[in-house]
């Protein structure tokens, strides 16, 4: 595992989900993606989507908007690293991995059990995935507890 | 307790079969209980029935799509139907059922330890006076032979023994009120909590005026009972079911002692509430929701012997006699494994209890208790015609069990001439049935709309939030073309007959599906939700109604394949459930229903089967 891409990694998902880097580590799952990542890709497409993460980090520190922006426009078409910014967003989302998401978008794996426990889009949504992290008896005839974001 | 030959031989350990062998064993009698499912799934002591059902659960979360059967076993030597294997166009031949149409059946049951109570979603509404005459009060299907007076005391039974969290007093709508429960009746535990969801409907909906074909309906919506756990109702008094041979009949028992509530299989301090998993169907973690294994746990163990891996194959019929002599089944090593062993379990009295399409094949493969040509005809269902959109306001779905409150407006009415009635759950488990939500919001937001970061989770947490979908279980009348056959060209692995279904929707269902859509459409207006629905020709069981298009899905209601009656030239079995045909044979489950209702038939049926042990009490001690 490369500790430099790690790191990348997990910056670059805070900004791809919209979750905070410390919400990722909670799920327990970074590494476990990290590696997905790499493993379906060849490692110059790897090698390239990183130095281009790189680029983006560290060119717009501290301007959220322009960050934004250059992930727009560098790493979400379609013809970009073979979709790997896509790739990465729908696994935190959904826990699965999607081959090509632009060609065959029903094309998914459930990566494992805990991929699908710590799907984020439960998350989002404002509740938990079915047949986990249960809430307890009659918490869903209230609004659920939300804990604020940082 | 091995014998050579049992009291009585029970083929099925779902709850017909579970209620058998409790009542029965604890009654003294010997039971035999053949289950086609693996021996894992029968673990009585906790460590290896823990680690088996965890195995179970955790096959659901590592796989991508989860249907209904998705974290059992899935075994090539008893198949059990795959509700993803469904095509829109018949006939086709591609998974257990050999569908030859016109429409493709779309339900399915589970072939295992516990059997459809593992994934059932555990609504349990009795039936209405009514349903039990629709032929003479509507022109439709058939009477049943008995009235719902007469299945009063086997529903409390059944109540008691599935541990039904209700409100009986909220149970008000046509044809229902306190008057169907009797003056002082309560459920074993209180109602389980309406969904935060529910309340918002409920505001915008109770006392609603809809007009459908120019008649005003009011809507209201009420809590739904449910097999799952809350907090007992202390003013139940219901102990269960004892044998009275004096008397020769099944008793109620009752006692001081407050409700006592049944925790999960592997640890009695589990599951002793709903804890909001929001999974009962496919699977509750904790086993708050009752599943079947509960009630085999309490049989008498000394007076019951189960095997397992186990598949009824045919019935053996004393030429002379016409009495059955012995179940031939067939005993598998190992899952997948082709290597199996023939033998006969022997009994005095013989009851098939393996759903309603599993006890039709083995009838027909047997050329038993047809002499009526009813066996595997009226095939039923509810067929579930949804309506889904977004509210203005979040409601927060995805939460709780899967239903917790309904609308009974149209379970009961004059309209019942015309089109059929239906059941209205409020599902609290958004798009997920119709567009496999919230995972199809994810991947049309990153993949068609390029959607990431903050705006991706924005956009996520205002849509989801949002869903409401809303069911109409319609009920399809009894009819002789809906049917289970079999076919020597289709047979599995361990040379069983496979079903081959004909199936169809018929005039009067598709009336409901436009009366649904008109009644939904003034719901959707007075909750100010904006319509998403959408049915297209090429989704299975699409059908028209003048002109307009309309998708039913299945309920997983599987009924009416050897219906009860009370002539043996129209019917299966009378009113004991035993079969005209063989003096020793009775059937158990939702095949022996003669009409559907509107309402989810586990409990009906369960309700029957305390009816069909007593009656084989009697005829044993006779």
């Amino acid at each position: 595992m490369n500790p430099e891409q790690l790191t990348l990694f997990l910056q670059i998902s805070a900004w791809l989900t919209g979750f905070e880097e410390v919400e990722l580590q909670g799920t327990g799952m970074v590494d476990t993606y990290f590696k997905k990542a790499c493993d379906e890709n060849t490692a110059e497409n790897v090698g390239y989507f990183f130095a281009e993460v790189a680029f983006i980090l560290t060119s717009t520190e501290d301007q959220p908007e322009q960050t934004t922006a250059l992930i727009q426009s560098r790493l979400m078409p379609n013809s970009s690293y073979n979709n790997m910014a896509k790739q990465i967003t729908l696994m935190w989302y959904t826990g699965q991995w999607f081959a090509d998401p632009a060609g065959n978008p029903q094309d998914s794996v459930q990566i494992n059990a805990q991929s699908y426990v710590q799907g984020l889009m439960w998350t989002a949504a404002q509740t938990h995935p079915p047949g986990a992290k249960q809430p307890g008896y009659g918490s869903w005839a209230e609004q659920p507890i939300t804990i604020p974001s940082i | 307790m091995k014998k050579k030959k049992y009291d009585v031989v029970v083929v099925g350990s779902g709850i017909a079969g579970a209620v058998l062998a409790k009542v029965l064993t604890q009654a003294g009698k010997d039971v035999l209980l053949m289950e086609a499912g693996l021996q894992a799934g029968m673990a009585f002591k906790p460590e290896e029935d823990y680690a088996n059902y965890q195995s179970y659960l955790n096959q659901f979360y590592e796989s991508t799509i989860k249907a209904t059967n998705t974290p059992y076993p899935d075994i090539t030597d008893a198949p059990s139907i795959g509700v993803l294997e469904i095509e829109a166009k018949t006939p086709y031949d591609t998974g257990y059922l050999v569908q030859l149409g016109p429409l493709p059946f779309a339900s399915d049951c589970l072939r295992g330890p516990g059997g459809t109570t593992l994934h059932w979603l555990g609504n349990v509404p009795r039936m209405l006076p009514n349903d039990f005459q629709m032929k003479s009060r509507y022109g439709h299907g058939v009477d049943w032979p008995i009235c719902y007076e007469d299945l009063v005391p086997y529903y409390e039974m059944a109540e008691n023994e599935i541990g039904v969290a209700g409100d009986v007093a909220s149970q008000q709508g046509p044809d229902m009120s306190r008057d169907n429960y009797g003056a002082d009746y309560v459920f074993p535990m209180e109602e389980i909590p309406q969904s935060y969801q529910d309340q918002v409907w409920m505001k915008n909906s109770n006392g609603l005026e809809v007009n459908l074909y120019g008649q005003t309906y009011t809507i209201n919506c009420i809590s739904m009972p449910q097999g799952r756990n809350s907090n007992p109702n202390n003013d139940y008094r219901i102990d269960g079911t004892k044998w009275d041979k004096h008397d020769q009949k099944l008793k109620l028992t009752y006692t001081d002692e407050n409700y006592e509530v049944i925790g999960s299989n592997w640890a009695a301090y589990t599951g002793e509430r709903c804890e909001g998993n929001a999974s009962c169907v496919p699977i509750c973690p904790i086993q708050a929701k009752y599943n079947a294994l509960k009630t085999l746990k309490k049989a008498k163990r000394k007076h019951l012997e189960i095997i397992t891996q186990s598949v009824a194959s045919t019935l053996m019929i004393n030429e002379e006699s016409g009495k059955i002599s012995g179940v031939v089944y067939k005993k598998y090593k190992e899952a997948a494994s082709k290597e199996y062993t023939t033998s006969v379990a022997r009994g005095k009295i013989y009851v098939l209890a393996c759903s309603a399409i599993e006890n039709a094949k083995i009838l027909l493969a047997s050329n038993a208790a047809n002499s009526s040509d009813q066996v595997g005809r009226n095939l039923m269902d509810h067929q579930v015609f949804l309506t889904w959109g977004l509210l203005p306001e979040k409601v927060y779905p995805y939460r709780g069990p899967g239903c917790t409150t309904y609308i009974p407006t149209f379970r009961d009415g004059e309209f019942r001439k015309d089109f059929a009635a239906w059941i209205s759950p409020i599902d609290n488990w958004g798009w997920s049935w119709p567009t496999f939500a919230p995972g199809s919001d994810v991947t049309n937001a990153v993949i068609t709309n390029g959607l990431f970061g903050k705006a991706l989770r924005d956009h996520i947490n205002d849509v989801v939030p949002r869903q409401a979908l809303l069911h109409f279980e319609c009920e399809q009348p009894p009819c002789p073309n809906n049917r289970v056959t079999i076919d020597p060209k289709y047979k599995d692995q361990l040379d069983n007959f496979r079903p081959v279904i004909q199936y169809n929707s018929s005039d009067y269902m598709r009336k409901s599906f436009e009366a649904a859509k008109k009644v939904s459409d003034q719901i959707f207006a007075a909750n100010g939700i904006e319509d998403f629905s959408a049915y297209s020709p090429t989704e299975a069981d699409y059908v028209t109604w003048q002109g307009r298009g309309y998708t039913f899905r299945g309920a997983g209601h599987i009924v009416g394949t050897h219906r009860m009656g009370s002539d043996p030239a129209t019917s299966v079995v009378d009113t004991n459930q035993r079969t005209w045909d063989h003096k020793n044979l009775y059937l158990a489950g939702c095949g022996n229903m003669p009409t559907l209702g509107t309402s989810n038939p586990t409990l009906t049926m369960t309700a029957l089967t305390f009816q069909a042990a007593e009656a084989i009490l009697q005829q044993l001690n006779r």
